[in-house]
């Protein structure tokens, strides 16, 4: 697979906001590389990334594809990503892996939401990016317009490479500034064919212009080429190119060019611009190993040993996508530095052991070649690896490094799910199991109280495609359902109570009596018993009986049937019979004296607070603080940084479902938000009276 | 483009990220005088008493200028002629053409 050498391999992502055309752009980049003979589209369903039933059916992209292709001697391997904020994982795994990215913006509407998500994402991985103004045919669209957006919600030093020749119906080509040249594509032969003239007059001199911003901005990040500069007035093209390149990697600027894909215009500039410069795996500085046990993540990331792409190393590589298809499972593994075999063993140092590879395949899309080698800079996927997850290090034993870890986002909405026949219920089981193992960001568990299965996921979207996964992959028909708020009970001041269970009917009777004092606790005390029983006025043997009634019935509550937290209980003193007495006449006693003593003891019903971050841009915080406060959130604080604003807030779980969607219709999708689980509060009267009408 | 002016040279450089930086450039005349420089701003100081986010040193290194905060705009290079500052730019080039425009005679 590695006949390339490294500095000839290009690893990259195209990322965007849904519907700003990634998966047009890769159709027309296969196109044109010769991967593929004919442009699939988007919109009739025949796309070579888009490959899923769902993504061709919805015209979306769900999970992220990966294709291979060859451009002026270089090989460039490139992950398709979705730009649903619901699958939100692929692009946050795809960037974690990739070298570089293309960011497509949309030329009508400029950046939106989704592409300021993926961008910090980016940013949080240092991903060299550039980026590609899109859909300039359309009516309404506008090159500069578009680039301000850039600066205005990105907050960066975006730098144009090209100028638009036309726009609208007239978009014919564009003004290439490094070369200071025309690149007109001629139409027909589904713009494959283009060539260069020399600049139209009437952009002469905003051409100018631009190409000395274009020198200001990308000679200031190397002394030499300035140098070069105050000598002649200008630069080599091999010095600007040398120059944008390192100032792209650096994250100085980021260089701005422009076409439409649909249309077939501006494709084959911006592959070159992917060679130019995006960095090969030599030109990034490598991957940091990960973080020993209770370091700081992010303080040390700087000071820790980073494995350099070699192919000579000792072989390192990251797991960073799993899926199961009809011929097992598939691990996705971009090879950080080494050689690989197939047949060779590695070490999961994540998990501590061994695994042999099977068999090793260059993906493309959903299609597979098989190789018999993966070098430094590859990404591949391996058949049967039997105990590697998303985000385990494979590495060699002769340097077991752990490399730094994936970050996956919590999961927000919960669904129940349950399968509509009996039978099914083993297959359903083994399904989202598989499913879960592809997918970090959906969980799965058993609700301890409802026994319902619950799966968690980004948004109502992810969770439908799940369910519908599920049902034709797995042929598992399911009935899904709201989840319950996991409520509990507890007190509120302290009370003593004596029971005396008595039963006489004849025969042998029952009789015990306990007296018993019921504290409330502290948070996640949980229950604590004393015994302070003295003289033997209850049998030691029928301790462990009132124990076991306390905590029986400590599981149903007394206002609305939910487990009973946080409380101790004392058993003072009480009352035997000789003959009468036994185990179950204590247990029935101790039950007796919870369900009595509980409700003098001012019973109360919690409720699951949520520590809830919402980022949002500076304009919607009103609106967002607002409708927090009407979710009886506490806002804790607010942060600002750059155009963006975090507001933390302790929010009631139960006023927190739905609230994906009212954030975004609220933000126009500008926002998102993470919650986890924070603590448990006492519910308000009102609500409180409402959840036990509903138990009762 | 219109090359520059002067014959500029390499100043004072600094060693950044492992790299070193220019973080001046000296403008010469015909005759080799040095007369016009750019110079980055750079910070934080601590002059003693108070420290500075952001300051310029002149060729001796003396403080040209202080300021309590980052510069306007990202305006982090400034244009001097004859120990004055005659602008302030994002750029070093800018910065250049800054300072043989104060230099021109219109």
């Amino acid at each position: 697979m590695s006949a390339s050498p490294l500095e000839k391999i290009r690893n990259i992502g195209i990322t965007a906001h849904i519907d700003a055309g990634k998966t047009t752009t890769t159709e027309r980049i296969l196109y044109y590389t010769g991967v593929s003979h004919k442009i699939g589209e988007v919109h009739e369903g025949n796309t070579t990334t888009d490959y899923m039933d769902q993504e061709r059916e919805r015209g979306i992209t769900i999970t992220s594809a990966a294709v291979t292709c060859e451009w002026k001697d270089h090989r460039i391997n490139i992950i398709d990503t979705p730009g649903h904020i619901d699958f939100n994982i692929e692009v946050n795994r795809s960037l974690r892996v990739l070298d570089g990215a293309v960011f497509i913006i949309e030329g009508v509407a400029g950046v939106q939401p989704q592409s300021e998500t993926n961008w910090r994402l980016a940013d949080r991985y240092n991903v060299p990016r550039i980026i590609f103004i899109n859909k300039l045919d359309r009516t309404g669209a506008d090159f500069f317009r578009a680039f301000d957006t850039l600066k205005e919600k990105l907050d960066i030093v975006a730098l144009p490479l090209q100028l638009p020749i036309g726009i609208e119906d007239g978009f014919v080509g564009v003004v290439d500034l490094v070369e200071m040249k025309a690149i007109v594509w001629e139409g027909g032969e589904l713009g494959a064919k283009y060539h260069d003239e020399p600049i139209p007059a009437d952009l002469a001199e905003q051409a100018k212009e631009h190409r000395q911003n274009l020198l200001d901005t990308a000679l200031s990040v190397d002394d030499a080429a300035m140098e070069e500069y105050f000598e002649h007035g200008d630069v080599e093209v091999a010095t600007l190119k040398r120059c944008i390149k390192a100032g792209t990697i650096a994250g100085a600027f980021r260089p701005v060019l422009c076409g439409t894909a649909f249309k077939n215009k501006g494709v084959q500039p911006l592959l070159d611009a992917v060679l130019d410069y995006l960095p090969s795996p030599t030109d990034v500085p490598g991957i940091a190993i990960a973080a020993e046990e209770g370091e700081d993540e992010s303080e040390a990331v700087h000071d820790r040993r980073r494995i350099k792409a070699d192919p000579a190393a000792p072989f390192a590589g990251l797991a960073f996508k799993i899926i199961n298809d009809k011929y097992g499972t598939l691990t996705f593994v971009r090879v950080y530095a080494g050689t690989l075999k197939s047949g060779d063993t590695v070490q999961n140092t994540t998990k501590d052991h061994r695994e042999r590879i099977g068999r090793m395949f260059q993906m493309h899309a959903d299609k597979r070649a098989e190789i018999k080698e993966v070098s430094a800079g590859d990404i591949a996927a391996f058949v049967g690896l039997k105990d590697t997850a998303t985000g385990d290090t494979l590495a060699s034993a002769d340097d077991p490094v752990v490399l730094e870890r994936m970050a996956f986002p919590v999961p927000v909405i919960d669904i129940s799910v349950e399968p509509k026949t009996k039978e099914s219920v083993e297959k359903m089981s083994l399904g989202l199991q598989k499913l879960a193992g592809e997918d970090p960001s959906l969980r799965l568990r058993t609700d301890q109280e409802t026994g319902q299965t619950i799966l968690s996921g980004m948004g109502e979207l992810h969770l439908e495609i799940i369910i519908d996964r599920l049902r034709r992959e797995y042929n598992v028909d399911a009935n899904i359902g709201a989840p319950q708020v996991a409520y509990r009970e507890t007190i509120g001041k302290p009370h003593t109570e004596i029971y005396t269970h008595k039963k006489q009917s004849g025969g042998s009777g029952q009789y015990a009596e306990v007296k018993i004092a019921f504290e409330p606790q502290e948070r996640n005390a949980g229950i604590v018993f004393e015994n302070k029983v003295v003289g033997g006025s209850v049998p030691k043997e029928y301790i462990p009986a009132v124990e076991k009634g306390i905590r029986v019935q400590a599981d149903t509550g007394v206002l609305a049937g939910f487990p009973t937290v946080d409380f101790k209980y004392t058993l003072l003193d009480g009352k035997y019979h000789d003959v009468d007495s036994s185990a179950l006449a204590f247990e029935i006693a101790a039950k007796a004296c919870f369900r009595d003593g509980m409700k003098k003891a001012s019973p109360m019903i919690l409720e699951p607070i949520m520590d809830v971050e919402v980022t949002t841009p500076q304009d919607h915080v009103g609106d967002v603080v607002g409708d927090l406060n009407r979710r009886r959130g506490m806002i804790q604080n607010q942060e600002s940084s750059g155009s963006t604003v975090m507001v933390r807030a302790h929010v009631p779980l139960k006023e927190m479902f739905g609230y994906i969607s009212d954030l975004r219709s609220m933000t126009k999708g500008r926002a998102s938000f993470t919650m986890q689980f924070h603590h448990y509060d006492p519910v308000p009267r009102n609500i409180a009276d409402e959840i036990m009408t509903k138990s009762a | 483009m219109q090359a520059p002016r002067l014959r500029w040279m390499r100043g004072r450089r600094a060693e950044e990220a492992g790299e070193t930086r220019t973080l001046e450039w000296v403008g010469c005349d015909d005759a080799g005088e040095a007369i016009a420089r750019v110079v980055r701003v750079l910070g934080p100081l601590w002059t003693g008493w108070r420290s500075y986010r952001a300051v310029a040193l002149d060729e001796d290194g003396r403080v040209i200028e202080l300021r309590p905060g980052e510069p306007p705009d990202g305006a982090g290079w400034l244009a001097c002629v004859g120990g004055q500052v005659v602008g302030r730019a994002a750029l070093p080039l800018q910065a250049v053409r800054t300072a043989e425009a104060a230099l021109s005679p219109e």
